[in-house]
């Protein structure tokens, strides 16, 4: 559905999105994540051809957005971050405008300004003018009006950005709901908001693509990390046991009850930690440790995105700052 | 050219539920009457009047310096807010990402400021209908007339929309339109100044006075014609191009 090679847009001398590629299948529902100021903001404005670019490509579908825009637009609905609205006009104005713009045939535009003001939950606001309409309204809207000619692919800049708790679990389960039956690649730098809704994941650091994956995917690409072992061991030195095995790091033992000992070990960044923990249970058993639990730490989202978007990340693999 | 009907639509909305354009039309029309008026008293009072001379020809002709006057502040207002506005509040954005053609756009938005343009010269035709009652009037020199006040108006408001796409401040595209309309005024004016030679020529040729003047006597020359479009279509093709290359430039 969206192909993008090699894009990168410069202002000036700043560059803010660098030799980012990616690909989004159709029916995909895929989080952009990054800091604010990452570049997230650009690469979605020409994603959607409102800005151009310094180089590479875009392919909406199959149509390019610098030769072929009208095209290319046709296919998709754009929700801009700050979602900028006409305060002058009533909510049917507007969405009939928007309607009439995205080519919705006459005789349709009614039937599509409700079907999309019905998904948003915002038929109650038809006829107020816009300038009267709350945050969270103003946000439906702007949803709305991405949806309202049904374009089989959403682009949503934040989507949930500045609304209260009720509201934004309401448009996590509308995008949810949406992406049933549309491809969905919306930015957004809150976590929860990607494991919550997305199948896949883009982050961008820097104006660069630094992981690309589905969560888990994601969450076992960073580094091996380490260890909690519980074992039975009173006349063991567990601990030099376990750093003689290939792939650890640094390990610690130390009691907890009478005669369990708890060994934490941390693995080096290239080991493999599936590997390196069956060495090393094995090792163990071999020297008659008994092994009660081994547990491999579960790396969260939240420490994937710490780790890849940490400004000292990038020049040691992605080691993270804490 | 799909978008260009929703544009004009939505611009004509936009116009005409926000005070600007009945202020507008009200301040326009209530300086036009004053003019009128002083003109028809004039004339009451005049004991033989030339054939080729009637309030209708002095309205437009001699008195036209009055009327552009009044053009030229009505004109930039009307413009000053056409892209100025939606790139300061952001509705550029949604507006450039639906698909449509950025000439669509230019010109939706262009023909509705030229269309409350002529809505609001429409309630001057009443005038000719009050002169009409009281004497003659020339049905020629009407439509002539009324003809040159279009093109003139067309010209100006072409201005203004490429100024308003230059800035994001809608005051410096007030200021850029009115400056360049004075410009080309003073130019005009300056026919009466220099002596005939290349300057003169330049001077007559792009008189808005003078092309008035001789429309309200019914004649119709077509190097006015030929000027008055290309005032329309340079600006407006060079419109265009600024929209379009904040969707192409790198």
């Amino acid at each position: 559905m969206i192909v993008v090679e090699h894009l990168t847009k410069r202002y000036g001398a700043l560059a803010a999105v660098r030799d980012v590629s990616f690909e989004i299948g159709r029916g995909e529902v895929v989080g952009f994540l990054g800091r604010n100021g990452a570049g997230k903001t650009t690469t979605l404005r020409v994603l959607a051809g409102f800005i151009g670019m310094t180089s590479g490509r875009v392919n909406i579908d199959g149509h390019d957005v610098q030769r072929d825009p009208i095209r290319a637009r046709r296919l998709l609905g754009y929700m801009p971050e700050t979602c900028p609205l006409y305060p002058e006009m009533r909510v049917y104005e507007y969405l009939g405008f928007r309607a009439a713009i995205k080519c919705v045939p006459r005789r349709e535009r009614r039937g599509a300004v409700e079907h999309a003001t019905a998904e948003v939950n915002a038929k109650d606001v038809l006829d107020v003018p816009i300038g009267q309409l709350s945050k969270g309204y103003r946000q439906r809207i702007g949803l709305a009006d991405a949806l309202v000619a049904r374009p089989p692919l959403l682009i949503l800049d934040e989507p949930t950005a500045g609304l209260d708790p009720n509201q934004i679990r309401d448009v996590r389960d509308l995008i949810r709901k949406l992406g049933e039956e549309h491809t969905i690649l919306l930015s957004t730098h809150i976590l929860s908001e990607v494991e919550a809704i997305c199948d896949r994941a883009l982050v961008i650091h820097h104006g660069e693509l630094v992981a690309t994956g589905t969560l888990p995917e994601l969450t076992r690409q960073r580094r091996a990390g380490g260890a909690k072992l519980l074992l039975r061991a009173p006349t063991l030195d567990v601990s030099a046991l376990a750093r003689a095995v290939e792939g650890v790091a640094v390990a610690r033992a130390s009691r907890t009850e009478a005669s369990l000992t708890e060994l934490v070990v941390d693995f080096e960044p290239s080991a493999d930690a599936g590997k390196t923990i069956e060495a090393l249970v094995s090792a163990l058993v071999r020297a008659d440790a008994s092994v009660r639990e081994a547990a491999l730490d579960k790396a969260s989202l939240e420490d994937v995105f710490a780790a890849l978007t940490a400004d000292s990340a990038g020049e040691d693999g992605g080691e993270p700052s804490t | 050219m799909n978008g260009f009907f929703a544009v004009f639509r939505r611009e004509m909305l936009s116009l005409w539920v926000t005070p600007l354009a009945w202020v507008l039309v009200a301040s326009f029309l209530l300086l036009q009457g004053g003019i009128f008026y002083s003109i028809v008293v004039h004339f009451s009072q005049m004991n033989d009047v030339a054939i080729d001379l009637g309030p209708v020809q002095a309205y437009f002709g001699q008195q036209s310096i009055l009327m552009a006057i009044s053009l030229l502040l009505l004109c930039p207002a009307l413009t000053m807010r056409l892209f100025a506005e939606e790139r300061r509040t952001g509705t550029i954005e949604p507006l450039l990402t639906a698909p449509v053609t950025p000439a669509a756009v230019v010109l939706g938005k262009y023909a509705a400021t030229l269309a409350t343009y002529v809505l609001m010269w429409a309630p001057t035709l009443l005038y000719v209908v009050i002169l009409r009652d009281t004497g003659s009037v020339d049905w020629g020199v009407v439509s002539t007339s009324y003809c040159g006040v279009v093109g003139v108006g067309a010209g100006y408001l072409a201005v203004g929309t490429l100024m308003s796409t230059v800035t994001q401040s809608q005051l410096i595209a007030l200021m850029l339109t009115i400056l360049l309309q004075f410009g080309m005024f003073v130019l005009g004016i300056a026919q009466y100044i220099f002596e005939p030679g290349w300057i003169w020529e330049i001077s007559a040729h792009i008189s808005l006075s003078s092309q008035m003047e001789e429309l309200s006597k019914g004649v119709v020359d077509s190097r006015r014609l030929v000027f008055d479009l290309t005032l329309v279509a340079l600006p407006l093709f060079l419109a265009v191009r600024v929209v379009d290359s904040w969707r192409t430039d790198g």
